[in-house]
């Protein structure tokens, strides 16, 4: 830093954007267990993806046999962003499950 | 992270497993979409990692975490969250010396590491004088953070990267690029680093001085340097898109300092980008693509053969997203004089790039998930590497620029590219003239 005491002062504005407060969401209420729930499995188009789920999947029917799996591909990052046209296929899959775990590869 | 906070929403109980390293990453996504206190379960599985034997490791080892997200009782603050304010810095925010100023920006996270022209209310004002839209008129909101792209705002962002006033109608184009396809904010914060490259076309060009001719990436041209610097700084101080924070960009990507060129139009016998794009010759437009690798190449022969040999066998197997090929104007006329237009060099490109059926059996690798998620290949499905969809239709661009020469490239990755009209101000003849002489002069030795 300058020590020069007759340097010019800048007075500078805020690059900083301002953004609005957002509206904030509660998380949806827990299972009591997973004993005899159906689990979907989202998995998106990134290659851990189906890995990471493959080895749940194998947990969850060794660890909680009673419960069952249901998978959805989604074929980007992010289904509900990036494939709208899919919204109606995504909402009727998660009607049918009781929770979801993701894996999205990162 | 986006997707949980879909299913959270649809009142279902959504566990997530984040690379330990993406932690911050997935808070920033949770509070962007209003669900800042998601549960996550941070694990040690490095992003696009295949080695089976890991990940089932560490699953395992997670997997009661994973339990507990979906069943263990919320507490008050996850079931109704508190309001938190955004942060919102005064307007006028420090008073220094050039050091100073520049010590206090850097720290604060709002620079790219260089040095910045301090934004003074002058320097704003002046920049401001390249558009006619009043100062607290909000162009767009970025994503993630839905931070205000105001007039002021952005002008402020100018002028820390030392753009001139003229570029402002760029600039303000170049944001509403960013938000027509929302996959931009991704990419932006993407592990695969990619960059924005900015190709310039029409009038604006010249009236600017955008160069399109030798070195056109280069450094060393104030508009090229200049307005992507400064759409990079909106990226961090607009969008909130910071290094390691929401920004995890694994190797990184020079471009993301300034990547930009204006097309070669007076010497490309085909038609301009913007015009084969929709637009008008007499239009200025701008074209974002985001690409993350960017290859060179000399062609085995200059002629139309050579050249189009070259880039079909050139194209790696492994790429990814959006593609274009990068001609110099006499790449661009050899094809033309061998009667190629660019219609049918695009054409030829697409079905004549494959991946050998035996490609993946002579390198000694088989492999357990499909390799290429944009690019799809396998038994039925054929061995193209560029695939038309209704997503992306046209996979393959071709773009005009740099001086006379024989070296061609790629640049590669992304969205498909997005096109903008760049609206000028009422005064924009004189704004031309008051700053087009501000270009370097080079002295002989």
């Amino acid at each position: 830093m300058s020590a020069d005491k007759t340097a010019a002062a800048y007075e500078v504005l805020s690059p900083w954007a301002e953004a609005d407060p957002i509206p904030l969401k509660g998380l949806s209420p827990r299972l009591d267990k997973l004993d005899g729930k159906k689990i979907g499995l989202l998995c998106n188009n990134k290659r851990a993806a189906p890995l990471i789920l493959d080895a749940t999947e194998k947990l969850i029917k060794k660890k909680f046999p009673t419960a069952t799996v249901s998978r959805f591909f989604a074929r980007s990052f992010s289904v509900s962003s990036l494939e709208k046209d899919r919204e109606a296929e995504f909402n009727k899959w998660l009607k049918g499950v009781d929770a979801v775990i993701a894996a999205v590869g990162d | 992270m986006y997707d949980a906070i879909y299913v959270e929403g649809k009142g279902k109980p959504a566990a997530t497993y984040v690379f330990e390293h993406f932690y911050n990453d997935s808070m920033s996504a949770a509070s962007s979409k209003g669900m800042p206190v998601i549960r996550v379960v941070p694990e040690t599985i490095v992003s696009e990692s295949t080695v089976k034997v890991d990940i089932e490791a560490a699953v395992k080892a997670v997997f009661k975490d994973v339990v507990a997200v979906l069943t263990k009782p919320l507490t008050a603050d996850e079931k109704a969250p508190k309001r938190r304010e955004p942060e919102n810095p005064p307007r006028l925010i420090f008073k220094g010396t050039l050091a100073e100023v520049n010590q206090f920006f850097y720290q604060r996270g709002w620079t790219d590491g260089l040095p910045i022209i301090p934004p003074t209310e002058e320097a704003v004002k002046e920049m401001m004088t390249g558009t006619d839209l009043p100062a607290d008129h909000i162009v767009e909101k970025l994503e993630p953070r839905l931070g205000k792209a105001t007039i002021e705002k952005i002008a402020i962002n100018a002028v820390i990267a030392g753009c001139l006033p003229t570029y402002m109608p760029l600039l303000i184009a170049g944001v509403q690029a960013l938000v027509a396809n929302p996959a931009c904010g991704m990419m932006a914060a993407s592990t695969g680093s990619f960059a924005p490259f900015w190709l310039v076309n029409g009038p604006i060009a010249k009236d600017i001085n955008v160069r399109s001719t030798y070195g056109a990436t280069n450094p060393g041209d104030i508009a090229n340097a200049s307005f992507g610097r400064a759409m990079g700084l909106i990226t961090k101080n607009v969008r909130g898109i910071r290094k390691q924070i929401e920004d995890m960009g694994v190797l990184g990507n020079p471009g993301k300092y300034s990547w930009v060129a204006a097309e070669n139009e007076e010497n490309s016998p085909w038609e301009p980008l913007h015009v084969e794009r929709g637009f008008k010759k007499e239009d200025s437009a701008v074209t974002l693509m985001f690409p993350q690798s960017f290859q060179q190449m000399m062609p085995f022969g200059t002629d139309d053969k050579g050249i189009l040999a070259t880039i079909v066998g050139s194209i790696a197997p492994a790429r990814m997203g959006s593609f274009a090929v990068l001609l110099t104007p006499t790449n661009a006329k050899s094809l033309a004089d061998g009667g190629w237009s660019k219609k049918a060099v695009k054409k030829y490109i697409v079905k004549n790039t494959i991946v050998p059926d035996d490609y993946y059996s002579r390198l000694g690798y088989k492999a357990e998930v499909l390799f290429d998620r944009a690019n799809i290949t396998g038994p039925g499905i054929g061995p193209q590497i560029f695939r038309p969809s209704p997503r992306d239709p046209d996979p393959v661009q071709v773009f005009v620029f740099g001086g006379f020469g024989s070296w061609m490239g790629f640049i590669q990755g992304g969205p498909p590219p997005i096109t903008k009209k760049v609206e000028l101000p009422k005064n924009w003849a004189q704004l031309v003239k008051k700053y087009k002489n501000v270009v370097p002069n080079y002295a002989r030795y």
